[in-house]
């Protein structure tokens, strides 16, 4: 009895020993491979069941048909891992080589905004002054005749003012009709940042400004920001020192910047900034044609001086003790030629397929 | 300006050419601002002299022309009335020419007979403005047929086309220029030459107005047969008018000036109009100071009289307008009539005209402010005007009046008389400016020699002298501008060049108070509206009072007194009009989805004639379909606009908002949809309102689709974004959290918002977060009734939850929500 089932035993583990390597490699896929593992160490596997005949055996033979029934075991495990790495391997090639997507689909796109290119302009602007240590202050579009001509010292009645052709704002009878108009330049942020603070102080205000003008390059309303520094031992060198590098860290170290004399009444000397035209870049490149510059290599980008006295007596500062400098630019100006806009309108007009080109 | 390049070489005696006048120009500052070549397309145009001519075999109104053009005759068909006699000089424009009008000359057949070239008039070669038939070339320029016309008459000039500031009425004569250019180019400038005849003779007028001046009393040629040569002027305004020269020229033949003084105020862009006018012409453009001719004979009395004009008199000016006077205009009279608006038109009686023989020369300064203020008024902006309210060199009149009756003597035939008549007011002389050495190097941050100053402002016609560390300078009259220390730096500075300043390593006195916080705020309120999908628009402040009641806005509005149109004639009370233009605009385009904001100041009227209140305000708008790329398109609806605003919020203040119906926006915001609106809250504190536009305001505006819009006040948004506490990082849970959904049925009227304060309440402490993740409506749920579907977030801050204590706090909310508002649980 003990001796059949030794060798019935034994023929078992032959057998199965013999064949489940076999079943193993036919398997294609995962599945296939866990069945057959199945049939062999499952619950109701061949060697599960086989080895429920373990007590039939006689005392002696169990140690050595035990330890030949674990080694099979462990041979099997090992081959059934090894098969499934094989597959899984097989499986990640599979997958690697298998089709690719159509990356000229469009992505999906989280709906954002933009800012429009007048602001962007703007901070930016005001980030290069921040850098040189200007604070920004804001103030009044409607503003008094004061503030916006007499206080900046132009003279009543005078040609100046044809300058800066202003809209006034209807008055009652019996209200100076000249007293409210709309600013027509930022520069009414000097008077009243002065009059509101005492030096030392270096300052920006942007802001919309007003003119009676509307043409291509003129709109009736525009951005302007004024900057100005009052202290003792303010001068013209720190003037072309400030702005000179305000034209470089904005549009490069390399450009060229000039001053020449000009005249603004607020302003004595007064004087414009010419920066090198940087769409021929004539000092690189030596061009001599250029629709922006018209070959003459500069691009006029800012007017500025050294405040004149009658500003600081009429806003109480003492003209013999202060000095200052003051400075104002065309936003849009500088928009259009960055942005390549011909009609300064398109800046006012928000329609959504302009704004989404920028 | 328009300077001529050829006038100035002349007046300096600089060899420069055109374009380095044009750098010493701007190196000064006066802007030069365009180089305009005369003289020019004139290569094949020579001198020819006419042989003979004869009628046109076939043509009635042609004629052939022999002419020697140097070395042949040649036949040329004229269709010109004026064609000279025999030995007359004409302008002949041979084979090969090209013409500044265009036209090339080749051999043509006129009629049968052929044509080398053709004979030229004013128009044709750009030499002047007359078009009346050929230029016949005057036989005292003595040309010589063959004569290139360039080289024969000099033609060859560039018109400098200078931008003139206001402060420098100097610079608009040639004179004037001609010494700035010497200052800057550092030359010395040769000065004007003296002409000795008339002797101005100056009088205290308002002494003695009612004297009579002989302005031909102690002339040895004193005319005989000339029996009023007498004068009274009356200057009645010594302030509106504190100089008046006035002298005569007689035996004046009024006609056409020679060749070179039409062809000079050609090249200025004037019209040559009679040898009288033509020299108050030059003057004006030489000397910049405008002086006035009459016809003598016309003025009544041989009076001159200069006063204030009556409110409501009437004068008839050149231009043949009629003009209704007020009592700030000043005017020149005779013994009767007004006869010029002073120092801005002549009056169309005493106009020069072709039968005149005297003429009588004004030449005066008028008070700068009152010019200004009637040609203001009056609309009439003339080459005088515009000199005089700039203010002209009053120390100039004696000068200037000599050389205009010498001028139209000569180009008259006439003869001036010997003596000239100054009334002179006299003005206090203008005080010497001290400029101080120190001053002067601490303004312009670099030291300019003293003597060097005073070279340059001597160049510039100052008399300079030194004082102690400094120079005493006197300003010539013909600078109004130089009235203290700092012009005279300015002169010295513009003249050394700026170039020749330093440029300082920028020494910015540090910041003393900041930025303030509502410039910080708005630049992050721009970005996060930006970021939350809406981009950013800038419309006009000015905006038409039809549009302000068409978007049912506040129409009590400011109001432009000289508005460019109607369109822009008042300032936006709100953000809405612009908003809503835009989305027009945008529908027109065809672009289906519209998503901006706008940042700007409304404008809100307060006491008449004291300023407004300027709020700056945010306001959004959205409309259409958000374009999708898989699935529909979905039209936005007032929850993205919510949520846009929620994002904006969330990102500059760090809290939520809340929305609230409130029938006050009935009143405050009629433009909304009034069962679709809501006040916006941010900290139980209103900072504005949204909603669906009105769709009274949307039919009006033939806008498609249910715009949404929302405004709010900047202001409010800032002080509660500046007091909200920052948030504070608190330690994030270490225990799971356990979720449960729960969808409850309630009636179509009960708000979401509600149930799920009341949900989130009654679950405690446990409750992490409670939210809203859908609404359905439909089968199987009833008409009138929604299905709220909720999601718990169940977690316990100290332990692992288990099921049955989730199970018990969930019992509870569902229990509530059938208690409470008797719903239903849908499964």
């Amino acid at each position: 009895m003990s001796a059949d089932a030794v060798a019935a035993f034994e023929a078992g583990l032959d057998r199965i020993g013999a064949t489940f390597a076999g079943t193993f490699e036919s398997a294609e896929d995962e599945h296939q491979l866990r069945v057959a593992n199945a049939r062999v160490l499952g619950p109701q596997g061949e060697l599960t069941l086989l080895l429920k005949q373990m007590g039939e055996l006689p005392g002696d033979r169990r140690r050595d048909l035990g330890q030949r029934s674990n080694q099979l075991k462990n041979t099997i495990q090992t081959a059934f891992q090894g098969k499934l790495d094989a597959l899984e391997a097989l499986a990640r090639q599979a997958e690697l080589s298998g089709p690719g997507l159509d990356f000229s689909l469009p992505g999906r796109r989280v709906p954002s905004g933009r800012l429009h290119p007048l602001t962007r302009v703007k901070h930016d602007l005001m980030d290069v002054f921040a850098s040189l240590g200007f604070d920004q202050a804001d103030g009044p579009e409607v503003e008094l005749h004061e503030n916006n001509f007499d206080r900046l010292g132009f003279p009543p009645d005078h040609p100046a003012t044809d300058m800066q052709d202003s809209f006034f704002l209807e008055q009652p009878a019996g209200v100076d009709p000249r007293k409210v108009l709309l600013r027509t330049h930022t520069s009414n942020m000097q008077v009243r940042e002065m009059m509101r603070r005492k030096p030392p102080l270096a300052v920006v205000s942007p802001g919309a400004v007003y003119r009676r003008d509307d043409d291509v390059t003129h709109s009736p309303m525009f951005m302007q920001i004024e900057g100005f520094m009052v202290d003792e031992g303010v001068s013209f060198a720190d003037l072309k020192g400030v702005l000179t590098s305000f034209v470089q860290r904005m549009f490069g170290a390399d450009v060229p910047v000039r001053f020449r004399p000009s005249y603004f009444p607020f302003v004595e000397p007064g004087g414009e900034v010419d920066m090198g035209c940087v769409f021929c870049r004539r000092w690189q490149t030596g061009a001599s044609e250029c629709r922006v510059c018209k070959g003459s290599g500069w691009m006029e980008i800012l007017g500025c001086g050294m405040i004149h006295p009658v500003v600081f007596e009429r806003v109480g500062y003492d003209p013999e003790r202060y000095t200052g400098f003051a400075f104002g630019l065309g936003v849009d100006r500088i928009a259009m030629l960055r942005y390549g806009i011909a009609d300064v309108g398109l800046l006012y007009e928000n329609d959504p397929r302009f704004l989404t080109q920028l | 300006m328009l300077a001529s390049h050829q006038w100035l070489k002349e007046l300096t005696g600089l060899e420069l050419t055109a374009q380095q006048m044009a750098d010493a120009f701007t190196s000064g500052g006066l802007e030069v601002e365009g180089l305009h070549e005369k003289g020019t397309h004139l290569d094949h145009v020579v001198v020819a002299e006419v042989r003979g001519q004869r009628p046109h075999p076939a043509r009635e109104n042609l004629k052939v022309v022999s002419v020697f053009d140097g070395t042949a005759v040649q036949e040329i068909v004229c269709g010109a009335s004026n064609v000279p006699e025999t030995g007359g000089k004409v302008l002949l424009a041979q084979l090969g020419a090209k013409l500044p009008n265009g036209i090339e000359i080749a051999e043509r057949k006129l009629g049968g007979v052929s044509s080398c070239g053709m004979l030229c008039g004013e128009t044709e070669l750009d030499l002047g403005s007359d078009d009346s038939g050929l230029l016949i070339l005057e036989p005292e320029l003595n040309l010589v047929p063959g004569q290139l016309a360039v080289d024969a008459l000099g033609l060859r000039d560039t018109v400098l086309e200078i931008s003139v500031a206001p402060n420098r009425p100097d610079c608009l004569g040639h004179i004037g220029l001609a010494r700035e250019l010497c200052a800057v180019t550092g030359a010395s400038f040769p000065g004007v030459p003296s002409v000795a005849t008339p002797q101005v003779v100056p009088v205290q007028a308002w002494t003695q107005p009612e004297s009579l001046f002989d302005l031909f009393v102690s002339s040895s040629n004193a005319p005989v047969g000339f029996a009023q040569s007498q004068v009274s002027v009356d200057v009645k305004d010594p302030e509106r008018c504190p100089r008046y020269g006035a002298a005569l020229v007689e035996g004046v033949t009024v006609g056409r000036s020679p060749f070179h003084t039409r062809y000079r105020l050609h090249v200025l862009g004037l019209r040559a109009i009679s040898n009288v006018v033509d020299a108050t012409n030059l003057i004006l453009h030489g000397f910049g100071h405008p002086i006035h001719a009459f016809d003598f004979e016309r003025l009544a009395e041989s009076r001159v009289v200069v006063r204030r004009a009556v409110q409501g008199e009437k004068l008839r000016t050149l231009d043949g307008e009629e003009r209704a006077l007020t009592d700030d205009d000043l005017l020149i009279c005779d013994g009767a009539n007004p006869v010029a608006l002073a120092g801005v038109m002549g009056g169309a009686d005493s106009e020069i005209r072709n039968g005149t023989t005297r003429v009588l020369i004004e030449c005066a300064v008028f008070e700068p402010r009152g010019i200004r203020r009637t040609s203001r008024r009056m609309g009439m902006h003339t080459d005088s005007s515009h000199r005089f309210e700039r203010g002209v060199d009053r120390d100039a009149v004696p000068t200037v009046l000599r050389h205009a009756a010498s001028t139209i003597a000569s180009l008259s035939g006439g003869r001036c008389g010997a003596t000239a008549l100054d009334l002179d007011a006299a003005s206090e002389p203008r005080p010497p400016i001290r400029l101080r050495r120190e001053r002067m190097r601490a303004l312009l941050g670099t030291e300019v020699p003293l003597n060097e100053a005073s070279s340059i402002l001597a160049r510039l016609g100052c008399g300079v002298s030194s004082v102690d560390d400094g120079l005493s300078v006197k300003v010539p009259a013909a600078r109004p501008d130089l009235t203290r220390e700092v012009d005279l730096i300015e002169e010295v500075a513009r003249i050394v060049g700026y170039d020749s300043i330093p440029t300082r390593v920028p020494h910015v006195a540090s910041s003393t108070e900041g930025t303030p916080w509502l410039i910080r705020f708005v630049r992050k309120l721009r970005e996060s509206a930006a970021a939350a999908g809406l981009n950013e628009a800038v419309n006009y402040a000015f905006v038409a009072p039809h549009e302000l009641e068409a978007a049912q806005v506040s129409a009590e509005a400011l109001r432009l007194a000289n508005p460019m149109s109607e369109e822009r004639s008042v300032l936006r009370t709100s953000l809405l009009p612009g908003l809503l233009a835009d989305l027009q605009r945008a529908q027109r385009h065809q672009v289906d989805y519209f998503a901006q904001f706008e940042i700007a100041r409304v404008f809100v009227p307060t006491v008449p004639g004291e300023l407004p209140l300027e709020r700056v305000t945010l306001g959004l708008m959205l409309a259409g379909a958000q374009p999708r790329w898989v699935g529909d398109a979905r039209v936005v609806d007032v929850y993205d606009l919510k949520g846009a605003l929620e994002s904006i919020v969330g990102a500059t203040c760090a809290t939520g908002v809340e929305t609230r119906t409130d029938p006050s926006l009935l009143v405050s915001a009629p433009y909304l949809h009034p069962g679709r609106s809501a006040l916006v809250l941010v900290n139980e504190a209103i900072v504005g309102h949204l909603g669906e536009l009105h769709p009274d305001v949307v039919s009006r505006h033939q806008i498609a689709g249910r715009p949404l819009y929302a405004s709010i006040d900047v202001h409010a948004l800032c002080d509660l974004a500046e007091r909200v506490a920052l948030p504070q990082a608190t330690r994030l849970p270490r225990f799971p959290a356990s979720v449960r959904d729960l969808a409850v049925v309630v009636p179509e009227t009960q708000s979401a918002g509600e149930v799920s304060a009341a949900l989130r309440d009654v679950g405690g402490a446990l409750v992490e977060a409670l939210t809203l993740f859908d609404i359905y409506r439909g089968d199987p749920v009833a008409s009138g009734f929604k299905s709220l579907a909720f999601r718990v977030i169940y977690r316990d801050p100290e332990a692992t939850l288990t099921d049955k204590v989730v199970e018990k706090a969930h019992a509870q909310i569902v229990q509530a929500a059938a208690e409470r508002f008797g719903a239903k649980l849908r499964q």
